[in-house]
Formats: C-alpha cells, sequence, structure tokens
C-alpha cells in the first residue's frame, strides 16, 4: 500500500518536473576559453614603423580586408589566406570602423585616418608607439573603447600591427 | 493571410527616407524592392502554419496552458512575457524550451531546438501574441534577476577573436553608426523591435530565424565563440535582449534584411 502511494507520488513529481527535459548545454567552458587577457601595455618593437613597399602593402591588405575567405585580391607577400590549421585567416576590417585613402564602403565608428600623417603626427598629437598599443590593445588608455583588440588575443603577430602602423602613417597618393 | 507587421513597415520606410546616404546604404535598390515584395506576402507565414499544424497535433493549447499553470484564454498574455520563470521547469525558460517541456508533458519525442519542428511552434505561439506588447517582467522573481544580470554581463564582456563585447555594437552611444556600410541598430527602439519580431523572414539567409540564433549570427560575424542555444547565458541574452524592446508590439513573423 505504501509502495503504491510512493510509486503514484513519484510518477506525479517526474510529471510535474521537466526541468531535465529541456535543453540546457553548459556553456561555461566556451565563455571561459573565448575570454580575454587583462589589458596591457605594449611596447613597440626595434625597426617596427617601415617605409618599404612589401610592408606598407601588407598593412593596407590587413587594414581593408576581412578574412582569407571573403577577400577579393590575392594577398601581397608574407600574408596567407589560410592558418597553418586550414582556419581561414582573418585580416583586421578595420575599413568597417575607419575611413582612409582609397577606402570601398566604410564605416564611421571610428574616426577617420585620411591624411593621418600629415594631420596627426607632423603635428605631434599621434606617434607610432600610440598607434601601436591603440591596435595591439585599445583598452589600455580607453577601458570603454568600442576598437577591436588586434594583438592581445593573438589575432594579429607583432609584424602584422607594424605592418598597419606602417600603412597608416604612410604618405598617400 | 496575417496582417503585415507594421514595426517592418517602419523600418522599410526609414530605409528608403534615408536616400541621400545612397551608395553607403546596405540596402541596394534591388534588395529594397524585394523588401517590399516580402512586406506584402512574409514567406515565414507559411512557416508559421506549419508551426500551428505541428502544435495542434502534438501539444495543443489547452495542454500546453495547463502545463505553464495558466488559463487557456490567457497564453497571450503569458506568452508576451516570455522568457519568464516557470514552475515545472524551476527555472527560467524561453518559449522553445517551454514547447520541449510540452512536447515531454504529452509523451512526445522532445526536438532540439535547432531543428525546424521547434523553430515554426515557436513562431507560431508566439504569433498567438501579436498585438500584445513584450511585457517581460525582469523584477518578478529572484530567478529572473539573476538572470537579467547574468544576460548584461554576457552582453558587456568583450571576448573572442576580436575582443569584441555585443554593446561594442549595441551600445546607446553607439547606435545608428555604420560598420562599413551597415547602420548599426538599436535593440530597443520601436523600429527594430528586436524582441517583438523574432522570429524572423531573414532575407539575407532566405529562411525564418530565431532570436537566439540572430544573436549567434552576430557572434559568428564578429568571431566571438557561439554560445549555445539554451545553456543559461543564451537564455540570459534574451532576457537581456527583451527587456531592453519591452513595451513594444509583438508582430509576427518578421521581416528582416
Ligand atoms: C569596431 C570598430 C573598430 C574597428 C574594427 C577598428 N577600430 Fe580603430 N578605432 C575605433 C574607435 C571607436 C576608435 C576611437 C578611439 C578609441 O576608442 O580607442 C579607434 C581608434 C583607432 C586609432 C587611434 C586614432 C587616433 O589617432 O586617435 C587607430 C590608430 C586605430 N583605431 C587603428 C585601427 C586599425 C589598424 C584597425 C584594424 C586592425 C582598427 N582600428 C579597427 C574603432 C574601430
Ligand atoms: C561587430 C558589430 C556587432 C557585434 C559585436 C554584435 N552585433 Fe548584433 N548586429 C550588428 C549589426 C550591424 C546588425 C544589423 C544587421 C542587419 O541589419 O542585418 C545587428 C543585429 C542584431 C540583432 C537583430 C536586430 C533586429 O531585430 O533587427 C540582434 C538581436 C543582435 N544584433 C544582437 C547581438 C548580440 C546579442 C551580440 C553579442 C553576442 C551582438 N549583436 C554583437 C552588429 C554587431
Amino acid at each position: 500500500m505504501r509502495k503504491v502511494i510512493i510509486l503514484g507520488l513519484a510518477t506525479f513529481l517526474s510529471a510535474a518536473d521537466l526541468s531535465q527535459v529541456i535543453e540546457s548545454p553548459d556553456a561555461t567552458a566556451i565563455l571561459k576559453k573565448d575570454a580575454l587577457p587583462v589589458p596591457k601595455q605594449y611596447i613597440m618593437p626595434e625597426g617596427c614603423v617601415s617605409n618599404e613597399k612589401a610592408a606598407i602593402a601588407r598593412g593596407q591588405y590587413l587594414f581593408h580586408n576581412l578574412n582569407g575567405k571573403d577577400a577579393k585580391e590575392n594577398p601581397p607577400e608574407g600574408i596567407s589566406r589560410k592558418l597553418a590549421d586550414g582556419k581561414d585567416k582573418q585580416y583586421g576590417n578595420c575599413v568597417a570602423c575607419h575611413n582612409i585613402e582609397g577606402a570601398k564602403g566604410y564605416g564611421d565608428i571610428g574616426p577617420d585616418m585620411s591624411k593621418y600623417k600629415e594631420l596627426y603626427m607632423d603635428s605631434g598629437v599621434r606617434n607610432a608607439q600610440f598607434m601601436y598599443q591603440k591596435i595591439a590593445d585599445p583598452r589600455l588608455d580607453n577601458p570603454h573603447t568600442h576598437m577591436t583588440v588586434n594583438l592581445a588575443n593573438g589575432l594579429f603577430s607583432e609584424r602584422e600591427v607594424c605592418d598597419l602602423v606602417s600603412y597608416i602613417s604612410a604618405i598617400k597618393k | 493571410m496575417r496582417t503585415l507587421s507594421i514595426s517592418a513597415a517602419l523600418v522599410c520606410l526609414a530605409l528608403l527616407s534615408s536616400v541621400h546616404a545612397e551608395e553607403k546604404l546596405s540596402m541596394s535598390d534591388a534588395d529594397k524592392a524585394m523588401y517590399a515584395e516580402l512586406l506584402e506576402n512574409n514567406p515565414a507565414e507559411m512557416e508559421v502554419g506549419e508551426g500551428e499544424q505541428l502544435f495542434n497535433s502534438l501539444i495543443g493549447s489547452a495542454a500546453y496552458a495547463k502545463m505553464l499553470g495558466v488559463k487557456e484564454k490567457d497564453l497571450p498574455k503569458t506568452i508576451a512575457g516570455f522568457p519568464r520563470y516557470v514552475e515545472p521547469a524551476k527555472k527560467v525558460v524561453t518559449l522553445s524550451q517551454s514547447l520541449q517541456m510540452a512536447l515531454a508533458n504529452q509523451g512526445k519525442e522532445v526536438s532540439k531546438l535547432e531543428s525546424p519542428e521547434i523553430i515554426k511552434m515557436t513562431a507560431y505561439i508566439k504569433s498567438l501574441a501579436n498585438g500584445q506588447k513584450t511585457s517581460i517582467d525582469v523584477k518578478a522573481n529572484a530567478h529572473m534577476k539573476e538572470m537579467m544580470a547574468l544576460g548584461q554581463q554576457v552582453f558587456e564582456e568583450r571576448r573572442g577573436g576580436r575582443g569584441l563585447s555585443c554593446n561594442n555594437c549595441h551600445s546607446a552611444d553607439i547606435v545608428g553608426q555604420r560598420l562599413r556600410m551597415q547602420p548599426l541598430p538599436d535593440l530597443g527602439a520601436k523600429v527594430t523591435a528586436a524582441a517583438g519580431t523574432w522570429p524572423a523572414y531573414r532575407m539575407t539567409q532566405g529562411q525564418m530565424v530565431t532570436l537566439d540564433k540572430r544573436m549567434q549570427q552576430c557572434m559568428e560575424n564578429a568571431l566571438l565563440a557561439k554560445i549555445p542555444l539554451g545553456s543559461r547565458e543564451m537564455v540570459a541574452l534574451e532576457v537581456y535582449v527583451t527587456n531592453k524592446t519591452k513595451g513594444n508590439a509583438i508582430q509576427i513573423p518578421g521581416l528582416k534584411r
């Protein structure tokens, strides 16, 4: 008799408790793996800024393209479309937020980079080290920035950040 | 045929009226023409209809209301307040998850959140609340408060390949600016009415998409690891984003770019 009641209760409970049938995977490991390191200061390496055509061309390519899959033009020497593990190489897509000479379909979330050297560097308000830090990890001097993080999270190598600095600070025709 | 989505029409108007920025706009003339045509005849109406059939044969509104512990006539009002805490789940659930519960309760096989069945039925039951306003109550109980806080945290956390958060593109100080040629939408604005208009037919995808899937698409585009459907964090995001659009009319199915 008691058994029957308990059994009855159990079926009643299992009918009422539907918490187990809901799809509810654990996302904590995914989010932990995806987290960013804390903001950090980056010092530009020796010989970072270059006026070599090749470096500027790489910087230009990284600035204007999203990734190896979407890019229309072939990358210049020194940049590939794919990573060693076969995944698409991600580029800067800086043009999504910044206008600059020759930009097509640019956005306006970040400042306009046209005539950057003439307007900001020659006057001394900006320098290469400032740019290097901004691209590597913009959170350091602006915790609320809407700009992407590019070196701190391993998206780019030091050299690629230097290529970008070289491109932005180059005089454009 | 169901009535057309007013909010979608407003989006359309807003897009058409900004022709001065023509070449920088994300919609080409051909896209705009297609948008106007789809407004007349949203392809997702068919899926909502299929959802209705599935729902009626697998669950039925009487059983669904009973499972939720509400009167059948109160379903529209109840549905307009999702995601919400429901007693038989002992937690905050989305409409789609409540369908999984209802399926199990009827002794039916529980389909995946990703499945066409759940997506179509979700669109159908949400359409029962058409004309109502989204009425989520994030202060209703401790569970909702906790999920709202978690949602905000997930929304604001910078992570992934580009170190971006949802907030980096959807915060108040940035909406309306352009990412490439794309105006950043204010998720809470009447013209967007994000929570009230999903599931929606997405022109760029050629199919009906749910809000959680839409958020996953943003994650994918911005190189954030995709938070799995149904996880606490994804439900929390839905709570947070839905609360942004609280008070906006529900118009299912929506029509989006
Ligand atoms: C999602 C938007 C976004 C993207 C993508 C982006 N930026 Fe920015 N950028 C900003 C914003 C916003 C600022 C304004 C300053 C700040 O908040 O840090 C900025 C500032 C800068 C500055 C400093 C300008 C100055 O003189 O004050 C540089 C340099 C820069 N970005 C370079 C880049 C490069 C290179 C890339 C691509 C690798 C890039 N940005 C991608 C949004 C973006
Ligand atoms: C790099 C920028 C960016 C990031 C980061 C981003 N979004 Fe978006 N989001 C957009 C743009 C642009 C659109 C509009 C696209 C369109 O109209 O097709 C959009 C659209 C949306 C919509 C649909 C709005 C509607 O109803 O029409 C939702 C919901 C949304 N985002 C949520 C999120 C969430 C949640 C996150 C974080 C997980 C996120 N977004 C991250 C740029 C972004």
